[in-house]
């Protein structure tokens, strides 16, 4: 494997696994099937656009990021997700129609056509005898670190075991003190905002436009259906299979190949082994 | 007849009212709404009766439009179009149905794993449809050829489509009136239980999913030959999105809701879209308005409001006609548990359960809360898989099958908290339980099935004390909680199952009531002379009906014989009275 084809797929794994994360939060902790991630994703994607259009400067485009797709989540929790928890169904199609809507405001604003931005970070490194975009190395290392961290958090801190006695039983853990409201909102919004800084590390990569969600929504997914729900260990597996056979695929052949491929796994997945590669006791 | 023909007959007279009302242009119009909004009755149908939802609708309307496009390109004459078109509807519904089973099969829940695996396939077919320049024509699309049968898109097309309106309609209400509706509707109301009843639920959403499909197909050739042109987009992922957004709109649970919605949503967005930059905006809005507080949609709204003028009648008596016999299962032996071993993560629940049952005859399973008694019986099932060891009955293995075979080898079970068909009425919960192994393929098609009665059952019902014969027409989610055990009770034993399993039956039951379900367990096992196994807490009720008493404990068998043994065991004595083992 040349070097530069290993690094194009640490890139895509490591991508991919930033975007389902919010999704593994949202749908496998709250079970809520939000089909508007990939919209969320998009908006980050747009923040480093809307900072440029007002002349702000670039270190501001982390914050805008957070900023704008903060205030979206916690204003769609409060009037329509906090409804959802526990109807996983109607969760799907009321956020479905929350995915038309911000693509709908977000072409609105911006247009269809394409945006594109260009990194904070040019040049490229030569790393494993090739030269690669020092851009993507960055991100590829943040990504490492950042995983790192959060499964270490995740481990020991409180509000994680909280969340795992309201996902184990929510009567109970209001019961016992714990704001299970305030704890959904809070995770709710922690993995949109997970979902729009995916969306501002791809944005130099990629080509901006209202309908670009969709696409991370559907592979997030499958990289859920892989890997199974519930852990980090497995979104990381999820994603390496799904990102993996859609680069290696796409490289030798198409990206349609690449992406019937993906699809055909995952639908052998569901088939087969329904709750993911890591369940082992069925 | 009625409630089928009048609908259907207004229909078809104002949809040939419209081209003498407001002239041909406006007919041409509608006929485009009429054909997205009859794909939406196809959606409607899968979508509101067995909880699937599609979101990959297109792919079935945009592949037979292409092939549609092609075709009259082709010019061979209407004989090979129609030959033509016949084949790529079978073609379609194979394929929809076997990747509905497939997806479906080992599941109980509709979830959102298939509505997403749709909208991948869509979102890919676009993206074929795009680049497949010399068949599709690319992003420029297909055009350039006449009409079906060369007739004229703004004058008599106009009725070959509402022609397809009307037979899809009339199709879809008559389905209604059948036995399969029953079926449709039990799959989104209680899968498990549907499966516990013999029908395999895999099965029949994945039939339903065809059916959808090949509407949709149908509804895509008329596209075609009535837009004369056909693009990517008529197989995308937008247009699938608008689709479902008709539906739900118009309301899903009505045959003519999605072609109301399809109607008043294009026409409103015909007249708005230019002048009104939030149009879509708006009908987002509507579409998560709809979810959230009216899910029944347009269609709901204008019922409930004919109901306050005309309240819909209730109650009409019917006569009973025999059932035929439940097909005939040998297993007429004992069960038997070897090794058996389950465990869930890292929650060991069964520990090399072993056992065997006589042949017939009631065995109680008692035990502290976490022996595993429900367990054990979910393995017997089917609904939980073992992780080793082995469950036959007689000579036949029964354990990792799903659980829509237990009823096929004699196996009937009644859950622990009742579990019926909660939107439906008693009559409908013990229509559904009568065709439980007993009714053919096209048993399902025929309306004298909503008849069927066997004996037992209606000894059952007639039985003085039985609280059920009043209240058949009541929805059964306001039935309080004892006469739902006696209803699900009833629903099992309708299939008259060689071995019954039985949860806690007595659970929330009164003295009175708790005499009589054990009175009839009892006669049904003299009756059948079968084999009952009843989990139960009350030592009373065990000491009264058990030829044999299994206890568990922590995952394992403590002791299996006549209550007299097993009461006098000290083992059995210690779990119970709090003592050390």
């Amino acid at each position: 494997m040349s070097s530069v084809l290993f690094l194009n797929l640490a890139w895509q794994i490591s991508t991919l696994a930033l975007v389902a994360l919010g999704l593994a939060i949202v749908f496998g902790k709250l079970q809520i099937m939000n089909m508007a991630h990939g919209e969320f994703v998009m908006i980050g994607a747009y923040a480093p656009v809307i900072t440029s259009s007002m002349g702000l400067p670039g270190w501001l485009q982390v914050p805008m990021c957070l900023l704008t797709v903060a205030l979206v989540a916690f204003a769609l929790e409060r009037t329509i997700i906090r409804h959802l928890y526990g109807r996983m169904f109607d969760s799907l199609l009321a956020t479905w129609g929350i995915a038309i809507l911000l693509r709908e405001a977000v072409e609105l604003i911006f247009g269809r056509g394409y945006q594109s931005v260009s990194p904070p970070i040019g040049g490229t490194l030569s790393i494993l005898g090739a030269d690669y975009p020092a851009y993507r190395i960055v991100v590829i290392i943040g990504i490492i670190v950042g995983f790192a961290a959060l499964y270490w958090w995740n481990t020991r801190s409180k509000v994680a075991t909280r969340i795992k006695a309201m996902v184990g039983n929510p009567d109970l853990a209001e019961a016992i003190g714990i704001n299970t409201a305030r704890l959904s909102a809070g995770a709710f919004i922690f993995g949109c905002c997970t979902a729009g800084l995916a969306g501002l590390i791809l944005a130099p990569t990629i080509r901006i436009e209202p309908m670009m969600g969709l696409d991370y929504l559907i592979r997030s997914f499958f990289a859920l259906v892989v890997g199974g729900l519930g852990n980090l260990e497995g979104l990381g597996i999820g994603a390496g299979i799904i990102a993996g056979t859609q680069s290696v695929l796409g490289a030798v052949a198409n990206q349609t190949y690449g992406y019937l491929a993906v699809l055909t796994l995952s639908i052998l997945f569901l088939w087969l082994k329904p709750d993911g590669i890591r369940s082992s006791s069925r | 007849m009625v409630y089928v023909l009048l609908p259907v007959s207004l229909l078809l007279a104002v949809l040939l009212l419209i081209p003498e009302l407001f002239g041909d242009f406006v007919a041409y119009q509608i006929g485009l709404y009429l054909i997205y909004g009859v794909a939406a009755q196809g959606i409607g149908y899968l979508w509101g009766k067995t909880g699937v939802l599609p979101l990959g609708q297109a792919l079935f309307f945009g592949f037979a439009a292409y092939v549609t496009a092609i075709t009259l390109r082709a010019e061979s004459g209407l004989i090979i179009d129609l030959a033509l078109a016949t084949a790529v509807l079978a073609a379609i519904s194979v394929f929809s149905f076997l990747l509905a089973a497939l997806i479906f099969r080992g599941r109980n829940e509709s979830g959102p794993y298939f509505s997403l695996i749709t909208l991948a396939l869509v979102m890919i077919a676009e993206q074929v449809a795009g680049t497949m320049t010399n068949l599709t024509g690319g992003f420029n699309g297909m055009s350039g050829f006449d009409s079906l049968g060369n007739l004229d898109p703004f004058g008599s097309f106009y009725y070959v489509i509402v022609a397809a309106t009307v037979v899809v309609s009339l199709l879809l209400y008559v389905l209604n009136k059948l036995p399969v509706n029953l079926i449709a509707k039990a799959v989104a109301d209680n899968e498990p239980r549907l499966q516990l009843l013999g029908f395999p639920t895999h099965v029949v959403k994945g039939a339903v999913f065809a059916f959808s499909a090949v509407i949709a197909a149908l509804s895509g050739g008329l596209f075609a030959s009535h837009q004369g042109i056909v693009t990517p987009t008529s197989m995308g992922f937008g247009l699938s999105a608008e689709m479902v957004i008709l539906t739900a709109v118009g309301g899903r649970f009505h045959v003519l809701g999605p072609l109301i919605g399809a109607v008043i949503v294009g026409w409103a967005s015909a007249e708005l879209r230019d002048s009104f930059p939030y149009w879509e905006l708006l009908m987002a809005a509507a579409f998560i308005l709809v979810v959230l507080k009216a899910p029944g949609g347009i269609a709901e709204l204008l019922e409930s409001g004919y109901r306050r003028i005309r309240p819909a009648k209730i109650g009409k008596s019917f006569e009973a006609i025999a059932a035929p016999t439940t097909k005939v299962v040998d297993s007429d032996a004992p069960l038997r548990f070897d090794d058996v071993h389950l465990q869930i993560g890292v929650v060991r629940i069964l520990n090399g359960v072993s056992f065997e049952t006589p042949p017939t005859g009631i065995v109680s399973v008692i035990g502290p809360n976490g022996a595993g008694k429900t367990s054990a019986l979910n393995t017997i099932t089917g609904n939980l898989r073992i992780t080793d060891g082995s469950i036959a009955l007689g000579k036949r293995r029964i354990d990792s099958r799903p659980p829509y075979k237990a009823l096929h080898s004699g196996i009937g079970r009644k859950l622990q908290v009742p579990s019926v068909f909660f939107s439906m009425n008693v009559s409908e919960n013990l229509s559904i339980a009568m065709m439980a192994n007993r009714a053919r393929l096209i048993d399902l098609f025929r309306p004298s099935t909503y008849q069927w009665r066997s004996k037992s059952l209606s000894d059952l019902l007639e039985h003085s004390s039985v609280p059920l014969q009043e209240e058949l027409v009541e929805p059964v989610e306001h039935l309080p909680q004892g006469h739902r055990q006696f209803l699900e009770y009833a629903m099992t034993i309708a299939a008259e199952p060689q071995v019954l399993l039985l949860d806690e039956p007595c659970a929330g039951l009164s003295p009175d009531e708790t005499a009589l379900m054990t009175n009839l367990v009892r006669e049904y096992q003299a009756e059948t002379g079968g084999l009952v196994i009843v989990i139960e807490h009350d030592i009373s009720i065990v000491e009264a009906i058990s030829d044999k008493v299994l206890v568990m404990h922590l995952g394992q068998v403590l002791a299996f014989d006549t209550f007299e043994t097993v009461r006098s065991n000290p083992e059995v004595q210690a779990v119970y009275s709090g003592g050390t083992k």
